[in-house]
């Protein structure tokens, strides 16, 4: 139907005529400011964040480790049981080699973020992060690494408080 | 845990916060158009007739809304309006307490049948009254930008100078 149809009728209007003044206007920008709550369980996850180390929580119905936390059970529908610390070594389980930004702008050096499962939680769970000090050909699936906190004083309670996970050395636990 | 033992204070728990950026520009439309560049360029404040209706409408519009005509005749409202009812508010839209009250006014016009006005009236409240035949105060030439603000307000009749 809109096929047949090769102009429609009306005043089409375009960036030029809205930002140069040619057809008046009212602008508005509502005050919609929002604070959404981490939760129980994130909100101590962020807290041991700040204090450099990774929390988890057990669940005794699946024998699991759930990381990041939750007090909730997904397959036992139950409430998960303890907090644990795992450690901050881990899988690479899948990656990406981006070459836009965070504010999808084109760069020349790519950005290497991915997933890593950690040792100490179950297997397969883990978080989203940046890697570092290797370069979009060595990256690989299975690759060991570790994380690369921030000094403490820099810390601020957020998953950026690690910098990025950096391939584990030879010797290291 | 168990869920009764979960934490009912809110503010021990960590908070992201968000200011969501989304900015509007509005535009007035194509008889808005008409309307607000009178306005702006000619300090005229126009309405729109209904040849099938015979009926004027303000602020104008493009169809004639009992009966679909296109309406392209504009006319010109009179010079003096009347207030048809007001409000007076003692605070400002985010609902905190104004320094003074503000008034304002639904002002009609003769021969404008349908609609009308909203803006400031520029009284203090115990001079506002329905019926008060009031006049349009406009910004000056090179103030106006071609939005409603062109006009400042209302003002009583009596005390054009």
């Amino acid at each position: 139907m809109t096929s047949r149809i090769a102009k429609f009728p009306g005043v089409e209007l375009g960036s030029k005529e809205f930002y140069e003044g040619k057809v008046t206007q009212v602008r508005s920008r509502p005050d919609a400011r929002y604070e959404f709550s981490a939760g129980e369980a994130i909100s101590r996850f962020l807290e041991e964040l700040q204090k450099g180390k990774l929390i988890a929580r057990t669940c005794k119905g699946c024998d699991r480790i759930l990381f990041p936390p939750r007090m909730f059970c997904e397959e036992c529908y139950r409430p998960t049981d303890e907090w644990r610390y795992i450690r901050d070594t881990g899988t690479i389980e899948t990656f990406s080699i981006s070459y836009l930004d965070q504010d999808a702008k084109r760069i020349t050096d790519p950005i290497l973020v991915g997933v890593v499962s950690l040792d100490g939680a179950s297997p397969k769970m883990g978080m989203m992060h940046y890697f570092g000090e290797m370069t979009k050909d060595e990256i690989q699936i299975g690759m060991k690494v570790k994380a690369v906190w921030k000094p403490a004083e820099e810390r601020k309670g957020s998953v950026l408080d690690i910098r990025y996970f950096r391939p584990l050395r030879e010797g290291e636990a | 845990m168990t869920f009764l033992e979960r934490t009912t204070d809110s503010k021990r728990l960590r908070h992201v916060g968000v200011d969501m950026s989304v900015d509007y520009i509005y535009t007035s439309g194509i008889a808005g158009e008409t309307f607000f560049t009178a306005l702006r360029d000619e300090g005229r404040i126009l309405a729109v007739h209904c040849p099938v209706c015979k009926v004027n409408q303000l602020p104008p519009r493009m169809f004639c809304e009992r009966c679909f005509t296109e309406l392209k005749e504009f006319v010109d409202v009179p010079p003096e309006g009347r207030v048809a009812t007001l409000t007076v508010s003692r605070v400002d839209r985010r609902g905190r307490p104004l320094p003074a009250p503000e008034v304002y006014a639904f002002v009609t016009f003769k021969g404008i049948q349908e609609g009308g006005l909203i803006h400031r009236l520029l009284v203090v409240p115990e001079r506002a009254k329905v019926g008060l035949a009031v006049r349009p105060q406009l910004k000056p030439r090179e103030a106006r930008t071609g939005t409603i603000l062109d006009i400042e307000g209302f003002v009583p009749v009596a005390s054009q100078p």
